[in-house]
């Protein structure tokens, strides 16, 4: 899991230690303009696939809806136009890219509203969602990986490390309906969907509670189905460690397993764990669409989920967009975040 | 070493932070959105009392635009905000007073004169006269942005005028008998005019309307708001509003429903109805349905010039063929196996629940389940059973490709019937299972033999019939009119003209039997049956829906607006809970238990650690 990562880092190294400290000012600005222009690239590499995947992809919006209710030819020929489909695909494709050059995603089908005003109001229940979700799974995953790690085989590791795996192989809908069957609608403990309840006016703290009470129950399946990787990582970094002269050296100093483990294996085992973190939370955000849609949660992905049905091809292109370039900027975050906390880096 | 240690943890501590940061941002973020979205929910917030009806619902709503909105539920949500001039009724939706009281026609069809009741108001107080009605169709006629949604309703308008403040005469292109004046919203020229683009107004909030409600609120994705018009002609319903709340699938809808969050669930499969079955204040209710499912056969795509595409099997251009399917598939074991019994066996593709337009069951053109007769007919029209059981004629097999929609249960269950069921007489089906989008395009090019349809047919079968003329087939690329089955019949396209100018009703009934018998005859497609709709209420809140049609119809999804107006809470009515119950507190319990225990644990670590130096 781990390889995929460690060689931007270790060829960062190795460039560094050859390079010696003369050129480490240089050298980083190069490394942080290469990272930014493989992004760059990476991002539009995706903007352009994000209007070819979309139009390769069969389904029609404008039959879909013709078949549901009486529409002469005519009208038929004004939504075609309406949504811009009776151009040649070059022409929408124009259309497409400079529209986006001004931050422009067209205007969506289903909703009759531009595609950037749509993604920015269902961006803050998405973020409420995932950031809760991933700060709650990192936290536990990094902790209870290095507690397995430090007695690994013992019973702790195995049911913590078993529980993890188990919940991680569960499909995230089943889970998430389970969750709302037996919580929701047998003991009435969480809502069965939505955000808040109706009628509760916003900005009180009783708004607040109410967004809180909602959330629980996605919260807790998106946390659930994620932490073993956290879990896993931790366990795998902090067990690589353990055999290490440092760790032996600082049981002589006297420390007690628990110092030991606190303040010098951890600390180096979270060095690789760090970065993957930050790649998983992309992952994470692409996640939300499952979990959104059980509970109704009226963010990006059951956006993306509901424009998948229409086909509501600019929506389909918009949410595309800002997931890979959230994952793209994410994975940049992790390489930069990577170079800064490895001390052999820093120091050469 | 501890250097390294400390300015790890110094990052760590500071990638939390930033990630908390982003959380608190979103979190003081959603009121904010939810304000811009909402601003009439935010300030008037009704508490879910006794008196609304809470429905379930995961429609798209494009806008409450009746122009241009072309989604069933803002579609339905106008049947209730805005009275039509022409209402279909309880009993089997023939036409009954709407906004007019009367009305008359003059010159064989030609021209329509209705009368409106005296008195009518918006529900902002203003009077409602003909002037609204004309203002109404004069924009779908001559704006064709206007038209988006309704156009086809007024197609055939050649003039509206409004002689006085009473009276409406609509002078048609050609004579019609089915009534000009339904399904077309009216809205009030006071408001619609002062709006500088009409066809862009999303008219989503404090609507002034007509209908037994008001659209008060919409907050999109999460709820629709409406609040009872007490100036509604018939009188003001007997609940104070409606509230649809969204639920994305059905399952977190039954859900809701069994945790009293919602009082009606509509769209039910058999098996979640049979499940509620037996819980306590939840009354279930099967309804005839208005939507007829059918196997579509490709008898050959051809454009209305005449130009022949697509892949379809030339066996099914021989009518033998395919009514040896018809034949071949025992319609009422499939439906009960499938539907677990629920809903009725068709004859054509008018349902039932139109009793006076439906094909008869005893009409002499029905075929009952025969296989013996299809093995026979097709041996006699010289296709003979080859070495594997498959028949064959001048060296072609009879194969056909059957299109599954891999999302759809329903189809997947009846082709596991009639896979074998065509085996046994000899036809071999290859079921080739695919997403929704490729088996529409591939439908529409014709690229099908065999495919699984299916309508929402309006009470005037007008419409219904004329998606079955000749002149409806779209074009080889897919575009021009909408057809139903690709259907072509000179002599069904003579009677339809005949019952379309018909003004008497039993000769219209007549003539639209004799149309369904032709097609029926032909096997211009197989329709297997009209599902029930499956509907479960909480009977603990409510009691006393109107069905439409009224004997064992449907709640939801009328083709009229009966369904709510007569709903009433029930006396000692369970105010319905929306507050953090329980779970709140017991999730918040064992937060804060969580966070007491972990300061414990770092606490008296500190306190061991303090006295160990490096």
């Amino acid at each position: 899991m781990s390889t995929d990562v460690i060689p931007p880092g270790k060829a960062a190294i190795a460039e560094q230690q050859d390079e010696g400290r003369e050129s480490h000012r240089q050298s980083f600005l190069g490394y942080l303009l290469a990272k930014i222009g493989g992004a760059a690239i990476s991002l539009v590499m995706v903007v352009i696939l994000g209007f070819f995947a979309f139009r390769i992809l069969p389904g029609d919006p404008v039959r879909k809806i013709a078949q549901s209710r009486p529409m002469t030819a005519e009208q038929i020929a004004q939504l075609r136009h309406q949504y811009g489909l009776d151009q040649p695909m070059l022409a929408q494709f124009w259309n497409y890219l400079t529209n986006i050059a001004t931050g422009n995603f067209g205007e969506s089908y289903v909703y009759g509203k531009p595609v950037s005003e749509l993604i920015a109001q269902y961006f803050w229940p998405t973020i409420a969602l995932t950031g809760t979700s991933a700060i709650l799974a990192i936290t536990l995953g990094l902790w209870m990986g290095q507690l397995a790690a430090w007695r690994s085989n013992s019973p702790y590791d195995q049911v913590a490390t078993g529980t993890s795996l188990v919940l991680w192989s569960v499909p995230t809908f089943w889970l998430a309906l389970l969750l709302l069957m037996i919580f929701g609608g047998t003991l009435h403990w969480f809502p069965t969907g939505g955000m808040v309840s109706t009628g509760i006016p916003t900005g009180t703290p009783e708004y607040f509670l109410n967004v809180l009470w909602h959330l629980v129950l996605p919260v807790i399946t998106m946390v659930a189905v994620v932490y073993a990787q956290y879990l896993l990582v931790m366990r795998a970094s902090l067990l690589e460690e353990m055999s290490a002269d440092y760790l032996t050296t600082a049981r002589a100093k006297g420390l007690t397993e628990d110092l030991v483990r606190r303040r010098h294996a951890v600390p180096n085992a979270l060095l690789p764990t760090v970065t993957l973190v930050f790649m998983h939370i992309g992952g994470l955000i692409g996640g939300a669409v499952t979990v959104e849609t059980v509970f109704s949660w009226p963010g990006l992905g059951k956006l993306t989920y509901e424009a998948i049905s229409g086909p509501d091809t600019p929506l389909l292109q918009g949410t595309f967009v800002v997931f890979s370039a959230i994952i793209i900027v994410m994975n940049l975050f992790a390489d930069l975040l990577y170079r800064q906390l490895d001390p052999r880096v820093r120091r050469a | 070493m501890f250097i390294h240690t400390k300015q790890k943890r110094l990052g760590l501590a500071s990638a939390l932070a930033a990630g908390l940061a982003i959380a608190l941002c979103s979190a003081t973020a959603i009121p904010s959105y939810a304000e811009e979205s909402s601003p009439a929910a935010a300030s008037s917030a009704p508490a879910a009392s006794a008196d609304i009806l809470r429905i379930a619902t995961s429609g798209f709503v494009d806008s409450f635009n009746p122009f241009t909105s072309v989604y069933l539920l803002p579609t339905n949500t106008f049947r209730y905000v805005y009275e039509n001039l022409v209402q279909y009724d309880a009993e089997s939706g023939a036409p009954t007073a709407g906004l007019a009281e009367k009305w008359e026609t003059t010159e064989g069809g030609l021209v329509w004169t209705f009368t409106l009741h005296d008195g009518l108001k918006w529900s902002d107080g203003e009077p409602l006269t003909s002037a609204d009605v004309k203002y109404t169709y004069e924009q779908m006629m001559n704006d064709p942005l206007m038209a988006t949604a309704n156009g086809s309703l007024v197609s055939n308008f050649a003039s509206v005028e409004a002689p006085d403040d009473k009276t409406v005469v609509i002078t048609l292109n050609t004579a019609q008998a089915p009534n000009p004046g339904v399904e077309i919203p009216v809205v009030p020229e006071h408001i619609w005019s002062k709006i500088d683009n009409p066809s862009e107004f999303a008219n989503d909030s404090a609507v002034v309307g007509s209908g037994q409600f008001t659209l008060e609120a919409y907050s999109a994705n999460q709820s629709i708001t409406l609040k009872a018009n007490p100036n509604f002609w018939r009188g003001a319903p007997k609940i104070s509003g409606i509230e649809y709340i969204y639920y994305t699938n059905s399952d977190a809808q039954l859900q809701a429903l069994k945790a009293g969050e919602v009082d009606l669930v509509t769209g039910l499969t058999s098996t979640q109805l049979d499940g509620l079955k037996g819980e306590e204040n939840i009354t279930t209710n099967v309804g005839k349905g208005r939507r007829f499912t059918s196997l579509q056969l490709n008898y050959g795509s051809v454009t209305p010039s005449g130009e022949e595409y697509g892949t379809g099997n030339p066996a099914l251009k021989e009518q033998t063929v395919r009514e040896a399917i018809r034949y071949a598939i025992d319609i009422p074991t499939l439906m009960e196996q499938v539907l677990q019994g629920y809903g009725t066996v068709a004859t054509s593709f008018i349902p039932a629940s139109f009793s006076e337009w439906h094909l008869a069951d005893d009409n002499p053109v029905i075929q009952k389940f025969d296989a013996e007769k299809a093995k026979s007919n097709l041996e006699a029209d010289g296709w003979t059973v080859g070495s594997d059981g498959i028949r064959e004629k001048d060296g072609e097999k009879l194969s056909l490709r059957l299109l599954i929609d891999a999302d759809d249960s329903t189809q997947q269950s009846i082709s596991e019937f009639l896979v074998p069921w065509l085996k046994e007489v000899g036809i071999e089906v290859k079921a080739e299972s695919t997403d929704a989008d490729t088996l529409s395009s591939r439908t529409l090019e014709g690229d099908y033999d065999m495919v699984f349809s299916g309508w929402s047919v309006n009470p005037d079968p007008d419409y219904q019939l004329s998606i079955n003329l000749c002149s409806s087939r779209p074009e080889a690329d897919g575009s021009g009119p909408t057809t139903q089955d690709g259907y072509c019949n000179p002599e069904f396209d003579a009677l339809y003209e005949q019952q379309h100018t018909e003004l008497d009703q039993t000769k219209r009934e007549d003539l639209v039997q004799q149309m369904l018998a032709l097609h029926y005859s032909d096997v211009g497609n197989i329709t297997l049956w009209y599902a029930n709709q499956l509907e479960a209420y909480r009977s603990d809140r409510f009691t006393g829906f109107t069905l439409q049609p009224s004997d064992g119809g449907m709640i939801a999804n009328q083709a009229g607006y009966w369904g709510y107006l007569t709903v009433e809470p029930v006396a000692d009515a369970a105010a319905a809970t929306s507050g953090p119950a329980t779970g709140l507190w017991i999730a918040l319990g064992v937060v804060v238990l969580a966070g007491i225990v972990v300061a414990v644990i770092v606490v008296t670590r500190r306190k061991k650690g303090a006295d160990t130096r490096e």
